[in-house]
């Protein structure tokens, strides 16, 4: 499994209980030696509590060792450890509430199946071992209860908990899966798309040369090769975290075989009210662009990102017009480009000229402030 | 033509596709240009590159064995008068740019016609750079991207500089700028030759640094 497991730290937690508690058990023997008929043969016990310790610490370290009789042979060990009591320890002592030999060493196995098995295993584990020590102290008078409840509540805390790493690391191996699955998805997008836009370079070129029929299927390619470089290129418009909006990646979704679209290598970055606003002022000049000059005019859409305000110029080289005619136009109440453009980017607080030449095409210059966006 | 009585320009044909690597070598060669060679992956050209001495490298960026940057430093350092010209299908912006950086004298679309392509080689023979307005609109970017860096030796652009490469990235020609600004041709050239040297000088200057920091190029073991 390429994924680090997550419910190694709980078993390593087991395991460091198990000797804890061993040593709490061997300290308690040393303690309460005169409540011991037999200190020698608890002492047997205790040896071979240690034993099974030992060997059961490292049978659970190895995931592929964790069978189901490796857990019913920890569960009869531990039980038979607690009932020995009754032979090793004064049966007075045992009734009035010593800790059996095993003291809290008892609890191991219920956490084990616990951790294998959820909190349910680790409920059934518990039960079998507070039955035992129930049974030791000959019924549930006094504190009998207390030592199997408190083990009861643990291993269903524990199988609860593992339960939930053990999902958690189900989720983590299917996301670095997925990731990988993406990662190798998009290395062959990017391959076929490469291919792909060499074929339609291609037979852009070599209609355009054929002339005739040729030369429209031609066109046709170079309309989709600018369009699948837009979407390679633009990679979808994300909103940031910030809330801002890429303008390339917007504005390269106009570039056709008559627009280019030239940005900078990085994101070009603005609020999103100021990129969308900013998009359709470009879009409608160069609409203005197709009105005027007809579909053979070349347009250019230059993104300028100055920091401080981004400028986007929108140049064509159609026959242009004087510049009276725009402010004409706009006097009879003819307000397309005027309205469209520049009031759209004066509302963000920006300015838009328009700059145009009779005979050498128009040029429509936007500059949008990073900052002052009215909201 | 006079291409009879002077030496052909020799052309290194670097690319992958073997449709392209034939159509743009047939176009040269039809065109009165040598083809010294063309091949298919990036290790080759960086390896024939002094055998063949190019006076033009047409370099796709796009190779299965090699990043097409690494291709173009290492074709550079091994024939260093080559002139590569990087011939690009998908326009990854920042690939495109790296490669300049990197050394590169020009970047055309392969979408571009014959013409324009043969074109191109010819100026990138003769020390012009092949600014296409999307070179344009990156070195522009790069520009305005180091401008926010704080450090003193970053290279910046003069406002001539800048309002010139505005104008080429808005498809303008080097003739109608110079018209526009009353310049001559070569100087408005000049100027553009100018902003990618500084950009290339300073990628240098970085690499020299990055060595240094990470003490590859101390004498101490």
């Amino acid at each position: 499994m390429a994924v680090v497991s997550l419910q190694a730290p709980l078993w390593r937690s087991i395991a460091a209980f198990r000797f804890a508690s061993l040593g709490y058990a061997a300290i308690l023997l040393v303690i309460r030696h005169d409540k011991y008929a037999h200190w020698g043969w608890a002492w047997a016990v205790l040896a071979g509590m240690t034993t099974w310790t030992i060997v059961s610490t490292a049978a659970y370290a190895v995931p592929e060792r964790r069978t189901r009789s490796l857990l019913a042979a920890d569960v009869i060990i531990t039980s038979a450890a607690v009932l020995s009591t009754a032979l090793v320890q004064y049966a007075n002592s045992t009734r009035i509430g010593v800790m059996p030999v095993t003291a809290t060493w008892l609890a191991g196995p219920a956490l084990a199946w616990a951790v294998v098995g959820g909190a349910t295993a680790g409920a059934a584990a518990a039960m079998v071992i507070g039955g035992c020590s129930v049974l030791l102290r000959g019924g549930f008078q006094g504190t009998a209860l207390d030592g199997p409840i408190i083990l009861l509540m643990a291993a269903v805390l524990v199988g609860y908990i593992s339960t939930l790493t053990a999902r958690a690391e189900q989720a983590l191996q299917r996301a670095t899966e997925i990731e990988a699955a993406s990662r190798e998805r998009e290395r062959l997008a990017r391959t076929i798309h490469d291919s792909v836009l060499q074929v339609l370079a291609m037979v852009q070129r070599r209609g355009a040369e054929a002339g005739g029929a040729a030369a429209e299927i031609g066109r046709l390619a170079g309309e989709q090769e600018a369009a699948l470089r837009a979407l390679v290129t633009g990679g979808g418009q994300v909103l940031s975290l910030a809330g801002e909006l890429d303008l390339s990646a917007i504005l390269v979704g106009e570039a056709s075989p008559q627009v280019s679209v030239v940005t900078p290598a990085e994101p070009v970055l603005l609020a999103q009210r100021a990129a969308e606003e900013t998009a359709a002022a470009v879009r409608a000049a160069i609409d203005n662009v197709r009105r005027h000059c007809g579909d053979s005019a070349k347009a250019w859409v230059l993104v300028d990102d100055e920091g401080a305000e981004v400028s986007v110029t929108i140049r064509d080289d159609g026959p242009g017009v004087s510049p009276g005619r725009l402010a004409e136009a706009a006097a009879e109440g003819r307000l397309g480009v005027t309205h469209a453009i520049c009031g759209r980017i004066r509302d963000l607080g920006g300015s838009a000229d328009i700059d145009s030449t009779p005979g050498v095409g128009t040029e429509v210059r936007l500059r949008v402030p990073r900052s002052s966006a009215r909201p | 033509m006079t291409l009879q009585e002077q030496p052909a320009i020799r052309v290194m044909v670097v690319d992958d596709h073997p449709m392209w690597r034939d159509a743009v070598s047939r176009d040269l060669a039809d065109a009165g240009f040598e083809v010294v060679a063309a091949v298919g992956e990036g290790t080759q050209a960086m390896q024939i590159a002094a055998a063949v001495r190019p006076d033009v490298v047409a370099l796709d960026l796009q190779l299965p064995d090699v990043p097409g940057v690494d291709v173009t430093r290492g074709i550079l350092a091994s024939f260093p008068p080559a002139r590569v010209l990087i011939l690009s299908a998908s326009g990854e912006h920042r690939d495109v740019l790296d490669a300049v950086k990197a050394g590169a004298a020009g970047y055309i679309l392969k979408s571009a016609s014959r013409a324009e392509f043969l074109d191109a080689v010819r100026r990138t023979a003769a020390g012009e750079p092949v600014f296409s307005p999307g070179l344009a609109g990156l070195v522009l970017g790069e520009f305005r991207r180091l401008a926010a860096s704080p450090a003193p030796d970053t290279p910046r652009l003069t406002e001539r500089e800048a309002e010139i490469l505005q104008m080429v990235g808005t498809g303008l020609s080097y003739r109608q700028i110079a018209d526009r600004l009353v310049l001559s041709h070569r100087t408005v050239q000049n100027h553009v030759q100018n902003t990618l040297t500084k950009l290339q000088l300073h990628n240098r200057v970085d690499l020299v640094r990055y060595a240094i920091e990470h003490g590859l190029g101390s004498d101490r073991p």
